[in-house]
């Protein structure tokens, strides 16, 4: 059977982009519930949103081999020794799971560029869903009063720090103002302190104040 | 007549066939997709693994080099394969080697998954030794598993071992040359709070 490329890679585009969002909500969920990031927990607890992350990193491995057993696609028999083009357009069978998923990029497959366009937009949205569920979780489950002095803080006050005991929504407008008004003294220490060699230095550093 | 470097491929590719749920196995770790996600799971756990604002600056700067590397890795070895052309073990030898994996287009040396995943686990390996550990496992696992399946030689994956490091390291230096533009970058990504 002649499979299309095309066909196959909007397919499996979609299978490896939902495998890319679920590994990185669940990476991002144990890295934040170490981290003390409660604006990016799904739930309210750090155990249990330690555990949520396992479990979701488990269920899209699985899910992602699993899925030729019940969707069609090009990876029936004899998928590994033959190309793509020749491959029988059906679910695979047990015994072909394991070489089912590794499609050639030529054949349908995703080759590195494509999977890290795929896997930036998935990290993007699992950041995002993190954000909005930290939000809920913070604001309507488990409501938690900034420590003292972290507002006179500006290392607290703004970015994932920002997050440890607010929400996303709260913290933004503060990471963004403090953006716009460090940021030219930022930028003017940054270049004080390059290595001399720093091609950004021998660029910007001359020029007069 | 073959190289010591072709007789053991053929040796090792020779065990598969014995044991079905290893050879799954190796299939399964050595396809495209599984590892490098993990490699770059592990570059976005970094990112925002950091506890305080001085840990958090140091991982996420090292996240960028990690990041910066693995692309200029795979310019690297492009390089490589276009000077070098050294056909695949199966080429050579198909009739001695049983493939696990489909018959790759592209040239032998340097391994490219491998040295992707050898300059990620060095980026971990600079701020986390345990963590930078269990990726260089998983790295030379990758590699072993695309020795097993027949489509590397040993000296490809080492060769991809060595590509990876040495970028990373190059990558370190690069950085330094265009400061202040990397950590301005992280501060622009705080004012979206996600640094």
């Amino acid at each position: 059977m002649n499979t299309d490329p095309g066909v196959v890679r909007d397919l499996f585009a979609g299978h490896y982009f939902l495998f890319a969002f679920l590994t990185s909500l669940g990476t991002i969920q144990i890295a934040v519930s170490n981290a003390g990031t409660r604006g990016l927990w799904l739930t309210p607890n750090a155990t249990l949103t330690r555990w949520l992350g396992i479990a979701l990193i488990i269920t899209a491995i699985a899910i992602f081999l699993a899925q030729p057993l019940w969707v069609d696609g090009p990876w029936a028999a004899d998928s590994v020794e033959a190309d793509s083009l020749t491959r029988d357009w059906g679910k695979a069978s047990w015994d072909e799971l394991a070489g089912a998923r590794n499609v050639n990029d030529i054949h349908g497959g995703l080759d590195g560029v494509k999977q890290t366009g795929w896997f930036s937009l998935a990290a993007v949205t699992a950041f995002a869903v993190s954000a909005i569920a930290g939000t809920l979780s913070i604001r309507i489950l488990n409501p938690v009063q900034p420590k003292s002095g972290d507002d006179q803080d500006p290392d607290m006050a703004d970015g994932l720090a920002g997050l440890a005991n607010r929400s996303y929504l709260s913290t933004q407008p503060e990471s963004w103002r403090n953006f716009h008004a460090e940021f030219g003294e930022f930028w003017r220490k940054g270049i004080r302190e390059a290595e001399s060699w720093s091609l950004i230095k021998s660029i910007w550093g001359r020029s007069p104040k | 007549m073959t190289s010591t470097d072709a007789n053991i491929v053929i040796w090792l590719n020779a065990l598969s066939g014995n044991v079905a749920a290893f050879d799954n196995l190796m299939r399964i770790v050595a396809s495209d997709y599984l590892m490098p996600l993990a490699f770059s799971l592990g570059m976005l756990g970094l990112w925002f693994s950091g506890k305080n604002p001085a840990q958090r600056i140091r991982y996420q700067l090292t996240t960028l080099m990690g990041i910066s590397a693995l692309s200029i890795a795979n310019i690297v070895v492009w390089i490589f394969n276009i000077t070098v052309e050294r056909p695949r073990p199966f080429v050579e030898y198909g009739d001695q080697l049983t493939l696990l994996f489909y018959p790759p287009t592209d040239p032998s040396f340097p391994a490219n998954p491998v040295a992707v995943g050898f300059a990620a686990a060095t980026a971990a390996w600079t701020i986390n030794r345990k963590f930078g550990l269990w990726l260089y496992a998983a790295a030379a696992l990758f590699g072993f598993s695309r020795l097993y399946a027949g489509v590397f030689y040993p000296t490809d994956i080492v060769g991809g071992a060595v590509v990876g490091i040495a970028i990373y390291v190059f990558t370190t230096y690069l950085r330094r040359f265009l400061e202040p533009i990397i950590t301005s970058f992280v501060r622009f990504i705080r004012g979206l709070s996600a640094a």
